[in-house]
């Protein structure tokens, strides 16, 4: 390819201190902080704006995101991040130290790492298309009149919605009614075994993104977040396969490279950072 | 640093033409394609002018071509067709017409050449945008020939509304992802360039105005597109995954219950919030190149240097800044209180004076100048009334309590239409015409551009006059027939007349076409700076080679040296010490 | 006031309290951009004259100076102020904070947009609306969902025209069933945005002699026959009978020109040929609600017919459709 020399390429520019590269990557970043930004506000409002009971699943008592996400998972998989950034860091500091091999360890575990992450949050979301939410028309007891009452013995009640593992999910309409484990929020406990016929269903769905505004926003959020770490990994690869020969060529363009996809990458793991106690804890 | 040509003509055909990472080229294919896109979404408007002249009448010559999503048997327009080319004309002139052709036509060819670079900071990345912004062209173009036709839910693409149009609507938004994609990459790479590629000597206040505003446009390309993609993304889950984000609770269509399918809990008004935050700077990125453009051709028609133009950079600074806080004028009627609309009134009349102050400084510098009438200047002259009309419209709407009459009439079409068609694409005509010589080293017949110009100028301002008083008549914009509503009945011979101004428009539009290609041919043939201007592209060879200048310019003084006292020539190169 | 009522190139007849505000709003604003424009405009062609390029003239090369344009400048930006402060939010205050006092003295009506379609409920003479229930909801009988059961739905009224009287506060409550629309009145400087999930209100009072009867007399007017566009004036009626050359009725007192451009052209033929050089005419109705948001495909159709009555005239409206509609229920309980 016919290059022409860009003045600034390597060489930091007197008034910004940077290279071209770097100045790049940090208005990159700005505009991913205002994509970012949006997707947060857009939880602020619709999280201000739900009417009573319906945040952050309908007409359940369950009233912050830790009754339906894993929190646990979520939080290793918060350490794997920082983890993730430090070895990013230790990567590029052993370049700067002319030590290719380390450096490209270094690297790999960063690589590795995301991976990691990327198979926690598979099982995270696997776990919510495996439970089911069923939304009736109006509140019942169960098998019309009877009126279920849940373990923790909070005394008789009507029930509008039902959380928990529906055994017949994929052939519900056909088979007349929907046969649910059903999951009292407090304790998950999977004992009241709940038949609902079909005309009392207003909506059943899985736990995904359908099901409330906060999983739909849990879902986006933390897909884009997804996204973004996959895209993170595709570049690390491809520095990890071809700087041998990157390195042997023009080891400070490799740095500088590497540089900025850790400034690409500490920025995902911020994100994450900012993900977590939002989404999770609040 | 010497540039280096060594391998350029080594290159085959497809690297130096196609998948070129060179500006200039990338340039030139924005500003065809850009050009072509512009064409098409003005022949959508002719369609609709027609219906709206003569509604329920079927289209001449090619009504029966149409697909069956858009026209009935015989070829008369449908109302999801009308609603579809409303729609796609909106989106292909502000996203695949006006924004390519201005910043990444006329951007990515002048800027690296007026700061003196060899080239962006980025040339790979740079060509990614363009090929990024084609495909999403593309995708927007295919949505005519998905089942129910184009996205039909208007430019704006309001909740509910396009979370339940047909499939033409998941195109849209899957176009509107890679186009803003494409522009986030072409922003980063003008950012960087005009920062650290200037030429040595040239500082900031040295930098020709067109670089500033392309500079300005940039940041607001980066930091405003990302909430619409972000709402694309989300308006993408409500189609496609029944999320709600904008679908309230206890929603009926056509007297189905959709509480089946969607959770409900959304708002609608979160879609206008997040469009709206982009697609008000998106406003300022229309014009603002235009403005950039109209400095250059100005100073170098009138011979004198630009008056105040510190107030224009500074102003045009501002008025970026600025754009961001007034989005929510285009809400006032959604039920917002008077804190909020107090406060978007006031940022909406404070952002009205950078603007008042550009066009000020513009026409002040018509004073004491020596005015040459070429075809670019007949264009920047244009422009000037044009926006005043465009701008001093907007004071109305900007009032909520005027904007009770005038919101969703025909007074706002003719509003933002006087600032883009007569104003942005005007300023465009005269950067083509001011720069073509540089692109190809040939210039374009003076008698067609004069051709080209007068009669545009009749027939626009004949589309778009009448605009106001049928607005002010409390006619309602995007009706597919507007002689349903009895004051559009009663004043319907005014929509007549803007329909026939535009096809006029449309005619005028022939000489510029001819004029174009023949001229890459036939053209005049001209040297370095045959406008005898003074800014850092005209120092290099026209057209410049790969890596631009022969030796790198070194700069020593302001843009607009022109009429110097005491000096040989009326004009001093920004890269040439002049002698007395 | 009525003199001025007919449609034209400008304001709409204004037949509100408080649309003679926003007007003279509009009116200042409007000569406040002519006086900018046509200075800068002065200024403009005074410079492209006088200083064109040409044999013995040089431009200058230093700045103009002078501290007139500051001075313009300051003065634009306080007279915005102005428009703002003095002119714009004492209007809008008003129509956001200040509705009329609940009683009996304010009509208050539910509106409810759907694609394609306006509707209205009114309460009745008990003030109450009866109650709603979307499972109730049949497109065609009953849009809203009322439940005829409902104590306080016995006295309520559902129409797709909107009845108002005039002289008397009216109280809207907007909301919708599928989409955006937008509510809007031109006549009476009235727009809102009608969304679904949320109920916004919206106030004003008609003006005391805006009777449909008395806007349809003074919107009469002659057209020449040669001169008559029927696309202009398709949504108006014939004051008179109109006979051809053999006497016979071709045009009835009250009739619109036909329902189409072929019928339409073609009567208008028939008239003129029959001698007749002028038509007398007057608006079938002179008032709509009309739809200002982006609705769908028929968003160009979905109007609603607006008939002001004298108070008196308008509760005995409301009486009639009470009975008209207890007596068609009546009707078919006996079946």
């Amino acid at each position: 390819m016919s290059d022409v020399a860009i003045p600034h390429d390597m060489e930091p520019h007197p008034l910004t201190g940077m290279y071209n590269g770097k100045f790049g990557i940090w208005l990159f970043l700005a505009s991913e902080v205002m994509l970012f930004g949006a997707l947060f506000s857009t939880y602020v409002l619709l999280r201000v704006g739900a009417p009573e009971g319906t945040w952050p699943m309908y007409g359940q008592e369950i009233t912050t995101g830790n009754q339906i996400l894993n929190v646990s998972l979520a939080f290793v998989n918060t350490l794997v991040l920082i983890t993730s950034s430090v070895t990013m860091v230790l990567s590029w500091a052993a370049l700067k130290m002319n030590n290719f091999a380390k450096g490209r360890m270094f690297l790999f575990i960063t690589f590795a790492l995301a991976g990691v992450f990327l198979v926690i949050k598979f099982f995270e979301y696997k776990g919510k298309f495996t439970h089911h939410q069923v939304v009736l028309k109006e509140p019942l007891g169960v098998d019309g009149e009877k009126v279920i009452t849940s373990k923790t013995d909070k005394g008789e009640r009507k029930i509008a919605v039902v959380n928990g593992h529906a055994e017949n999910f994929g052939t519900w309409e056909e088979d007349g009614y929907l046969l649910i484990h059903s999951d009292p929020t407090e304790s998950h406990d999977h004992s009241h075994e709940l038949k609902i016929e079909a005309d009392k269903i207003k909506r059943a769905t899985r736990w995904g993104p359908n099901a409330s505004t906060f999983l739909a926003t849990y879902f986006t959020l933390t897909g884009l977040h997804g996204i973004h770490v996959i895209g993170g990994m595709v570049v690390i690869l491809y520095f990890v396969l071809t700087g041998a020969s990157d390195w042997k060529k023009r080891p400070e363009k490799y740095i500088n490279r590497i540089e900025c996809t850790g400034l690409y990458w500490h920025f995902v793991d911020l994100v994450w950072i900012f993900l977590f106690p939002v989404l999770y804890l609040l | 640093m010497s540039a280096e040509h060594h391998h350029e003509h080594d290159l085959p055909f497809w690297r130096k033409y196609v998948f070129s990472v060179d500006h200039k080229v990338i340039g030139v294919q924005y500003t065809v394609t850009g050009l072509l896109f512009l064409f098409f979404g003005f022949c959508l408007m002719m369609i609709m002018r027609w219906q709206l002249a003569y509604p329920l009448e079927a289209i001449p010559v090619i009504g029966t071509w149409l697909s069956q999503s858009m026209v009935d048997a015989d070829g008369v327009l449908i109302g999801d067709g009308y609603n579809a080319l409303g729609a796609m004309h909106g989106t292909i002139m502000v996203f695949l017409g006006v924004v390519p052709l201005a910043v990444g036509g006329f951007g990515n060819f002048v800027l690296p050449l007026q700061v003196g670079a060899p080239d962006m900071a980025f040339p790979k990345l740079n060509m990614a945008s363009y090929w990024v912004y084609l495909v999403g062209g593309i995708v927007m173009l295919i949505g005519f020939f998905v089942p129910g036709g184009a996205a039909n839910s208007g430019w704006t693409s309001y909740t509910p509304l396009a979370n339940i149009a047909t499939t033409g609507q998941t195109v849209w938004l899957f176009g509107m992802v890679l186009l803003i994609t494409s522009s986030l990459l072409g922003s980063v790479n003008f950012i960087v360039t005009t920062v650290q590629l200037r030429a040595k000597g040239l500082s900031f206040f040295r930098l020709p105005f067109f670089v500033w505003a392309q500079f300005v446009t940039s940041f607001l390309l980066l930091l405003a597109f990302p909430p619409l993609e972000a709402a694309g993304v989300l308006q993408l889950m409500d189609r496609l995954a029944d999320t709600s984000f904008f679908m309230p609770t206890g929603l009926v269509v056509s007297g189905e219950l959709q509480e089946s399918i969607y959770s409900g809990g959304g708002s609608p008004l979160l879609w206008q919030h997040l469009f709206w935050f982009l697609a008000h700077p998106e406003v300022y990125v229309l014009i603002l190149p235009a403005m950039g453009i109209l400095g250059e051709v100005i100073a170098c028609n009138t011979r004198k240097p630009l008056w105040g133009y510190k107030s224009l950079v500074y102003s045009a600074i501002f008025l970026g800044f600025m754009s961001f806080i007034v989005w929510a004028h285009h809400m006032f009627m959604t039920g917002m209180g008077t804190t909020l609309s107090t406060f978007f009134q006031a940022t909406t009349m404070i952002i009205s004076v950078p603007s008042v102050i550009i066009l000020t400084c513009f026409i002040i510098s018509l004073w004491n100048a020596s005015i040459r009438y070429n075809t670019p200047m007949l264009f920047a002259l244009a422009f000037l009334p044009m926006f005043a009309i465009g701008g001093l419209t907007g004071l109305p709407l900007g009032l909520t309590a005027s904007d009770i009459h005038l919101h969703d009439t025909y007074y706002v079409i003719g509003h933002f239409h006087y600032v883009v068609a007569p104003g942005t694409i005007f300023a465009l005509f005269a950067g083509v015409y001011h720069w073509f010589p540089k692109v190809t080293g040939r210039k374009m017949s003076e008698f067609m551009g004069k051709l080209h110009f007068w009669p545009s100028f009749v027939f626009i301002n004949a589309v778009f006059m009448p605009m106001f008083f049928v607005g002010m008549a409390g006619v309602l914009r995007r009706q597919f027939d507007q002689t349903e509503q009895l004051q559009g009945a009663v004043v319907h011979g005014l929509t007549i007349m803007s329909s026939w101004g535009a096809w006029g428009l449309g005619l005028a539009q022939i000489p510029f076409i001819i004029n174009f290609f023949w001229s890459i041919r036939k053209g005049e043939k001209v040297g370095d700076n045959p406008w005898e201007a003074t800014t850092l592209e005209w120092a290099a060879p026209s057209p410049p080679p790969h890596g631009n200048f022969e030796t790198v310019p070194v700069v020593h003084c302001g843009p607009y040296e022109y009429s110097v006292p005491e000096k040989k020539t009326d004009y001093c190169p920004q890269n040439v010490v002049m002698e007395a | 006031m009525l003199a001025e009522s007919t449609y034209g190139a400008w304001f709409p007849p204004m037949l509100s309290e408080h649309g003679g505000e926003i007007d003279h709003l509009i009116s200042v604003v409007h000569w406040f951009m002519l006086a900018l424009f046509v200075g800068w405009g002065i200024f403009f062609v005074y410079c492209l004259v006088r200083f064109r390029q040409r044999g013995g003239h040089k431009a200058v090369y230093n700045p103009v100076k002078g501290k007139i344009s500051k001075y313009v400048e300051i003065a634009v930006g306080v007279f915005e102020a102005f428009l703002l402060v003095g002119l714009s939010m004492p209007v809008w205050d008003w129509y956001k904070n200040e509705p009329p006092d609940a009683g009996a003295d304010r009509c208050e009506i539910r509106v409810v947009g759907e694609q394609f379609q306006w509707n209205f409920h009114y309460p009745g003479p008990d003030g109450k609306f009866g109650r709603t229930d979307a499972a109730l909801i049949d497109t065609a009988t009953n849009p809203l969902g009322i439940d005829w059961e409902n104590e306080d739905a016995k006295d309520d009224v559902f129409s797709q025209e909107m009845h108002l009287p005039v002289g008397k506060d009216i109280y809207v409550r907007i909301t919708s069933k599928d989409v955006i629309h937008s509510f809007a009145i031109p006549t009476m400087r009235v727009k809102q945005d009608s969304i679904p999930g949320m109920e916004i209100p919206v106030w004003f009072k008609v003006k005391k002699d805006a009777t449909t009867a008395k806007l349809k007399e003074s919107m009469t007017q002659t057209y020449p026959i040669d001169k008559i566009k029927w696309r202009r004036i398709r949504h108006h009626v014939a004051v008179e009978d109109y006979q051809d050359r053999s006497g016979q009725v071709v045009l009835a007192k009250g009739a619109p020109l036909g329902n189409n451009l072929e019928q339409g052209e073609k009567l208008i033929n028939t008239l003129r040929e029959s001698g007749h050089t002028e038509l007398v005419l007057q608006p079938a109705n002179p008032l709509e609600v009309i739809c200002a948001q982006l609705c769908g495909n028929n968003h160009y159709t979905m109007k609603a017919q607006l008939i002001t009555h004298e108070p008196a005239d308008f509760d005995a409206w409301v009486q009639e459709m009470i009975e008209d509609r207890t007596a068609g229920s009546e009707m078919f309980e006996d079946f």
